[in-house]
């Protein structure tokens, strides 16, 4: 039985905690660091140092201050240096990244996903960006890992795809056919799509300094991502937050995972085609043109708009009711939903959330658009070096 | 939310010749907030604008900037004050560039030339601090730009001089479904990194969008100012029609109070 942590261990969780401050932040002088972190002057002066050592973090005398005094060093991370690969499995589309250090992505590559490609055929275009990019890094470069986001409920621990009904995937172990076609390329971690979204808006887009975020993630599904309380709602398997498939409507259409009613199909893009007329398209531009037909006046559009606005915002009143968050978010097709419709969202979440529940809730779009998913990803990757940052 | 108001008025009156435009009007513009101003056509929006950015003087009422008394004579005050108006012609210079329009009648000089290199690393930071990734260029000459491009150059300039309160004026009227999209995200934006904004709009949706505040002006008086979280659209659509909504707004006219204007039958 041991009284506390050793003095080791508190020193490796402190370099774990400067390195996630000016990863999240950006460059930082010394003198903020002392001030956010709560440690002494020499104490930061050490981690970095340590830091420094192990190439994550750079140090660097600020231009001009326009102040008084020698200026305090900046401690920015090796973007550059320090890397993770970020793909993500999308309903239309397969995406890889380098991303640096501090969430910056360095190159991307994308490609689109025909309906109905299965794993094998998605996994090897997502390899071979991942060798096209490795072929330019710099030599002195270090990758800490790669992380995947995929349109569908991951089991946490192994990145078995479960269930994935609107890319047609049901039990395929996603992971391990990527890590064999990747070769030797350290640790994959997978997510879920919305998840991950919802993790890099939380870090560095609309929902930063918010504890109770919403995500909602909508193209042929909905999936949310949900943080609650300053941590991420996983749930036991790693598969919570799958609110597309809440039962709205018991008379309703069938849904892909052969439920009825599901939230997903009357807020999902097929739901709003299908209403506008235009049923058997798909595709964020198609959603785009529904919008645009109703603001210029196209009254099936705009009919269509309505009625998605409706259910959207029933939905989302459900959903303020029950976690009482800071902010909703509204990614993927249904920004453009959003924005064409919130007359009728914020009417419906008004007259169906609770007035305490509801009252300083934010809705907002997405900071990050469609980046958010490899930025998030690959903070999956960097978790285990902010863990601790000497492990290597 | 923030509980004092930046800007706030308080019973403003205002006529031409005979004709009073605004009746005892009080307006409230928080900090970190968006307000929509809305009304009907000839509600008064434009003029109230007009009185807050003092191109018209105020025959009544007061003004109150971060809790003290103000008087705005001229747009020059306003400016001081750090009060800034978008308007819906936008007011940008085709012939200029980017950073030229942003400056325009404020450039900045190092003794008797223009210090165009802080003025580009003044115009590209605000740019940067309100996430336009939309325009290639800042020497790009406005002419070469798109409407939703054009509208944010214009907001830009508001805000490059450390101002408080933005007034947009119909900023996405005439713009295209994603440049609609790019101007309501900037807006919201605004309000989000600490500014007052007021949003002219004509269209619910933009209003409900971005708003936190909703205030309906109804044949020159102030029907109501909501919070949106708690009305409903058509709670709003009454009240710019109607100027009242259940128990929201103006109380309801007497009969007495209408003038009889049948001709022929006045004595």
């Amino acid at each position: 039985m041991r009284a506390g942590p050793t003095q080791e261990e508190v020193r490796r969780h402190n370099l774990g905690t400067l390195l996630r401050y000016v990863h999240v932040h950006g460059a930082t002088s010394r003198a903020e660091l002392t001030n956010r972190l709560g440690l002494n002057r020499s104490t930061i002066g050490a981690l970095t140092s340590e830091l420094i050592s192990v190439g994550l973090v750079s140090e660097a005398v600020p231009r001009e201050t326009g102040r008084a005094g020698r200026p305090s060093l900046v401690v920015r991370p090796e973007s550059g240096r320090v890397y993770a690969y970020a793909l993500s499995i999308e309903v239309d589309r397969l995406r890889a990244a380098r991303v640096g250090l501090g969430g910056r992505i360095l190159e991307q590559y994308e490609t689109e996903r025909p309906p109905g490609m299965g794993v094998d055929d998605a996994v090897q275009p997502l390899a071979r960006f991942i060798r096209q990019m490795r072929s330019s890094v710099p030599d002195d470069a270090r990758c800490v890992g790669s992380g995947l986001a995929v349109a569908g409920m991951v089991r946490r621990e192994d990145g078995m795809v479960r269930l994935a009904p609107t890319i047609g995937w049901v039990e395929e172990p996603v992971g391990p056919a990527l890590s064999a076609a990747l070769g030797e390329s350290g640790r994959l971690s997978i997510g879920n799509h919305a998840d991950v979204c919802a993790l890099a808006e939380h870090a560095r887009g609309a929902a930063v300094g918010c504890d109770n975020v919403i995500y909602l993630y909508g193209d042929v599904g909905v999936g949310a991502g949900i943080v609650a309380g300053g941590h991420r709602v996983t749930g036991h398997g790693g598969y919570s937050g799958e609110v597309g498939h809440m039962v709205v409507n018991p008379y309703g259409r069938p849904c892909s995972c052969g439920s009825r009613g599901c939230w997903e199909t009357e807020i999902g893009e097929h739901a709003l085609l299908r209403l506008a007329g235009r049923t058997g398209r798909t595709g964020r531009d198609e959603v785009l043109a529904v919008v645009d037909a109703a603001m210029r006046g196209d009254s099936q559009a705009q009919h269509a708009l309505r009625q998605v606005g409706d259910w959207l915002g029933f939905g989302v009143g459900n959903l303020v009711n029950i976690f009482n968050p800071e902010v909703v978010i509204f990614g993927g097709t249904l920004r453009d939903v959003y924005l064409g419709a919130a007359a009728q969202i914020r009417s419906r979440l008004n007259a169906v959330g609770l007035p305490a529940c509801r009252e300083h809730v934010r809705l907002r779009t997405p900071e990050l658009g469609t980046d958010a998913a490899l930025i998030g990803a690959a903070e999956l990757a960097f978790e285990h070096l902010l863990d601790d940052p000497l492990l290597s | 939310m923030a509980a004092t108001p930046l800007l706030e008025l308080r019973g403003i009156d205002k006529s031409f010749g005979p004709v009073q435009v605004l009746h005892d009007v009080g307006l409230s513009v928080y900090p970190g907030e968006v307000t929509a101003l809305v009304g009907d056509n000839g509600a008064g929006k434009s003029t109230l604008v007009k009185c807050i950015s003092g191109i018209y003087p105020i025959d009544g009422g007061t003004v109150t900037f971060e809790g003290n008394e103000v008087a705005i004579h001229s747009p020059r005050d306003a400016s001081a004050l750090g009060i800034e108006v978008v308007y819906q012609d936008l007011a940008l210079c085709d012939n200029l560039d980017i950073v030229q329009n942003m400056f325009l009648g404020r450039e900045k000089t190092s003794g008797i030339v223009l210090d165009e290199a802080t003025m580009e690393e003044m115009a590209g930071e605000t740019l940067r601090s309100l996430s336009v990734r939309t325009v290639k260029s800042l020497r790009q000459l406005v002419a070469s730009l798109s409407g939703g491009q054009r509208q944010t150059v214009a907001i830009a300039k508001a805000v490059l001089w450390n101002s408080r309160v933005v007034i947009l004026d119909e900023p996405t009227a005439a713009l295209g479904v994603a440049q609609t999209a790019q101007v309501l995200e900037l807006v919201r934006r605004l309000a989000d990194n600490g500014l007052g904004v007021v949003l002219i709009s004509h269209n619910m949706n933009d209003v409900f969008a971005v708003s936190d505040r909703i205030a309906a002006l109804y044949l020159g008086r102030m029907a109501a100012q909501v919070k949106a979280s708690d009305v409903t659209h058509s709670q709003i659509v009454e009240l710019i029609t109607g100027g009242r909504s259940g128990n929201l707004g103006l109380p309801a006219e007497k009969p007495s109070e209408f003038i009889d204007i049948t001709p022929g039958e006045a004595q």
